[in-house]
């Protein structure tokens, strides 16, 4: 049987070179459920937004019903019976339910919209394929689950025969998943093919066919679900790649630097995302934090350094409780935080380079004087750091704009570690930048470490986190779920499916090394 | 020299130049179009504010208004909030001054003392409203500023029409503040000056408020580019999530940005009641405050450009005055080159990032290529066989 969607040697390199499908081939049969897993960053959503003409492959074909395609915009994937459900809907809040359904296509009669016809059209699909919604309530009015239903209905709408779903689940409570699988069972009867993104193993078992495993941009493999068990779907996933040999000297732990007790953090929608984390981090040691993107890396470490506030718990430095304080107030209390987002907190673009090396200690002496800021001191200081981290650029007068990914990742490194941290938040210290930027960035960190900086680091490279830390826990859905207290002993296969929150330690447990 | 000519500054005014140039020339093809004798008429734009010596102070008196609204809007672009309440401060600074004079009882050097103090602190806490409505309730500044310039203005037309216009005045004006009380010239009264100064004194409004005006160029340029408040600012307008990430008070330094513009737009009222008008009247420049976004636009957010650009700016604005007086074109063409002017040079300020797209773009097809070229040579090329 000729498969339905047959995507061939995909390459996509973005205009920052980025690599985000390297030689991908993905194929999907009429009818069934296909699964496609990996960590975030693992190139599934380029692949599906290449596949859904959003994006133009670099390189690479794109076969649909044994025609070739080129698609120049979703327009065109949509006239070849592609579907797609997005992550962030994309509804109009103050329409109603079947307008937006019809939204772009509406039933005209006499050149008006015909609103019974909307209401109706609606009702029908509803009927149909089992998506239960309200045709005439305001979308701003619904929920989440019903968005998505009126989501996919739009697609069917549009005689979408393939449907991608880019991780539905994501957003939704336990119960509307069991309705959202329900209704994918209807679809799939009635002969619509879909393609489900995820990285929830669970899931992948419960409703799909076959799955497809990426990472960093590559395919793994594709199996059929019935033949695989959730722990080769791990392995799969976070596979470890051996990048180079740390020289670490024996951790000398000192004395309790940070104390995290019940922290937990709830979204502006209302989510728990950190639920009662406890974790103590000591000078001199790295504790490196292992999960999935998403699992609450981001909301932790924006709570504990002012960024973000908290629900609940304390986040002791030294004696202080620092959680709800302002971020200058923690960092007053020697916290340096290297962001997980470099563009946007860690650097101002526009800013010059000094501008950009002194946010965290212009107001203070020698910068600062009476109401003027020194910018000799400034000019010196900046030219000190600009040689000892080896930034590229003539000058520290021009803006951060004119640097590349690693010397402006280098830029945030120069002004944390030197502003002299007794504690270190370090964020995907080395996402995107270049090798010889990278190897820099980790023997600085191994450096501040011996010197008794205590580390928090977060990565998304396991093999990072596993290869720089002294001691890991592993992060699901918000929860610790287990630590290790010598990182050098880990098998990596192991920490995965903690991390994947197949296996989790009890409190007991995880009291002592916490 | 080769350093000068490289040097920023000089780019700058070279391109405020030449988009002068471009929309000068542009504007002379739509006169050719427009009138019946399309040279006299450019003749009294481009040489009428300097013909004759009550032009020329016209000319000045505005520019110098413009200069401290473009301070004003430089000090809150900086710090990236689209905030243009900088009229309704203006009207107010006004207001109070010319109250403060006409009114107070205290002697001469006091009383101007006091308007001039008044009228900085109610335009400066006049955009505590907006700021605050932005800082904490993430108001959008544009709205809520261009609403408040209205009840600026309505309070302004309230105020003076119940209690300061006198009960038998004709039009909508307060008496002319007297003589002793008003700002002397900005020519030092010396003898050797005293010709020179009375013949000005007699033609043009052109006061002492030069020296102030002055003073405030270098301070706005102090406080934007040396204070440790005009690093926050300009911090704050560059990234605001890395401002905040830094440890700024993101909140405070916009609250502060919108008053702070408050002290230049007063000080620009205090210079149309105390120096041009010498009153407190109905429809004195107002709509200017408009004008100041422009100057900041020509100075690029600079300070010490804003002279510049405020006396260019000012003189196409007198000029417009002229031939609209004394030929068959009305003022509107010179909105039209004003406004291409403004294009230009916020078009040109584009071409640098458009031609790094460009250049981008070639490298990455160069780069596909030689993958492709690698790959084929890896594989065999198909073709050759």
């Amino acid at each position: 049987m000729k498969p339905l969607i047959d995507l061939k040697n995909i390459v996509k390199v973005y205009d920052n070179g980025v690599v985000a499908n390297d030689g991908v081939n993905f194929s999907v049969n009429k009818g069934e459920i296909h699964a496609l897993v990996g960590e975030n960053g693992a190139g599934k959503s380029t692949l599906m937004k290449i596949l859904y003409g959003m994006e133009k492959p670099t390189e690479g074909e794109i076969w649909v019903n044994s025609d070739q395609k080129h698609f120049n915009s979703s327009i065109d994937a949509i006239a070849a019976t592609i579907g797609m459900v997005h992550q962030n809907f994309m509804l109009v809040p103050s329409f109603t339910v079947a307008e937006n359904v019809v939204l772009g296509d509406e039933p005209l009669k006499n050149g008006l919209i015909n609103k019974e016809e909307v209401l109706k059209i609606t009702k029908d699909l509803s009927d149909q394929f089992g998506l239960f919604v309200q045709p005439d309530a305001i979308v701003d009015s619904i929920n989440v689950g019903m968005r998505q239903r009126v989501e996919i209905l739009k697609t069917l709408y549009r005689k979408a025969e393939i449907l991608i779903l880019d991780e539905p689940t994501a957003v939704l409570t336990p119960q509307e998943t069991d309705d959202l699988f329900k209704a994918i069972r209807i679809l799939v009867k009635q002969g619509k093919t879909v393609i489900f993104i995820t990285h929830k193993l669970r899931e992948v078992k419960e409703i799909s066919d076959r799955v497809t495993v990426m990472r960093r941009g590559k395919m793994i493999g594709t199996v059929d679900t019935k033949d695989v068990t959730r722990e080769q779907m791990a392995n799969m996933m976070v596979g470890r790649e051996v990048f180079l040999d740390i020289n670490k000297p024996k951790i000398k732990r000192g004395e309790k630097r940070m104390s995290v007790k019940n922290l937990s953090y709830v979204s502006e929608t209302g989510r728990a995302i950190l639920r009662n984390v406890n974790f103590n981090l000591f000078s001199g040691e790295i504790l490196g934090i292992a999960g999935v993107e998403g699992n609450g890396q981001t909301e932790l470490i924006e709570v504990i350094t002012g960024l973000k506030p908290a629900a609940g718990g304390t986040v002791l430095v030294g004696e202080k409780d620092v959680v709800n304080s302002t971020p200058r107030e923690v960092r007053m209390r020697k916290v340096a935080h290297i962001p997980e987002d470099r563009l946007t907190n860690g650097v101002a673009v526009r800013s010059t380079i000094e501008e950009n090396l002194i946010v965290d200690r212009y107001f203070q002496k020698p910068y600062k004087n009476g109401v003027f800021i020194n910018y000799n001191v400034v000019k010196k200081e900046s030219e000190a750091l600009i040689k000892k981290f080896g930034i590229l650029t003539p000058t520290g007068k021009l803006p951060v704009s004119s640097l590349s990914g690693g010397n402006m990742q280098k830029v945030i490194v120069a002004r944390e570690f030197s502003s002299d941290p007794d504690v270190l938040i370090a964020a995907q210290p080395t996402r995107g930048i270049d090798v010889g930027a990278t190897e820099f960035v980790r023997e600085q960190l191994i450096q501040i470490r011996n010197e008794g900086t205590a580390i928090l680091l977060v990565s998304a490279d396991l093999g990072e986190v596993m290869s720089l830390s002294d001691r890991i826990v592993t992060l699901y859905e918000g929860e610790i779920t287990g630590v290790f207290p010598d990182a050098s002993k880990i098998d990596e296969k192991e920490l995965g499916l903690y991390m994947l929150g197949i296996k989790k330690q009890s409190a007991g447990e995880m009291e002592k090394y916490l | 020299m080769k350093n000068f000519l490289k040097s920023k500054g000089f780019r700058e005014v070279l391109r405020i130049l030449l988009a002068l140039l471009i929309g000068l020339t542009l504007g002379f093809i739509i006169t050719l179009f427009v009138s019946d004798d399309p040279i006299a008429a450019y003749k009294a734009f481009l040489f009428g504010p300097v013909s004759r010596l009550n032009r020329i102070g016209d000319w000045l008196e505005e520019s110098l208004t413009l200069i401290l609204l473009g301070l004003a809007v430089c000090i809150v672009f900086s710090a990236s909030q689209w905030y243009i309440g900088v009229e309704g401060q203006m009207v107010l600074g006004a207001l109070v001054s010319g109250v403060v004079v006409l009114f107070v009882p205290l002697p001469p050097v006091w009383r101007i003392t006091l308007a001039f103090i008044a009228a900085m602190a109610v335009a400066f806490v006049w955009a505590i409203i907006p700021a605050i409505l932005k800082a904490y309730l993430n108001a959008n500044e544009l709205v809520t500023s261009l609403m408040l310039n209205t009840v600026a203005l309505k309070l302004f037309e309230y105020l003076l029409k119940n209690f300061i216009m006198p009960e038998k005045a004709r039009s909508l004006s307060s008496d002319m503040i007297p003589d002793e009380l008003r700002l002397p010239s900005f020519i030092p009264n010396l003898p050797i000056f005293t010709e020179v100064r009375e013949l000005w004194m007699k033609q043009t409004s052109v006061t002492a408020m030069v020296y102030v005006i002055i003073a405030a160029v270098i301070f706005a340029y102090f406080l934007l580019y040396k204070t440790s408040f005009g690093y926050e600012l300009r911090t704050v307008g560059s990234n605001k999530k890395f401002a905040r990430f830094g440890g700024i008070n993101v909140n405070r330094t916009i609250v502060l940005s919108m008053t702070v513009s408050g002290i230049f737009a007063g000080l620009a009222g205090v210079h149309l009641s105390l120096a041009i008008y010498n009153r407190v009247m109905m429809g004195m420049s107002f709509g200017l405050g408009f004008e100041g976004i422009n100057i900041a636009i020509l100075a690029g957010n600079n300070p010490l450009a804003v002279p510049i650009a405020a006396l260019l700016y000012g003189y196409l604005r007198a000029g417009a005055d002229v031939m609209e007086r004394t030929s068959d074109v009305s003022r509107e063409l010179v909105v039209v080159i004003q406004a291409l002017v403004l294009l230009l040079v916020t078009a040109e300020r584009l071409l640098p990032t458009i031609q790094r797209r460009i250049s981008d773009q070639r490298e990455e097809n160069n780069n596909n290529n030689k993958i492709k070229d690698t790959k084929r040579t890896l594989k065999g090329d198909p073709n050759e066989s």
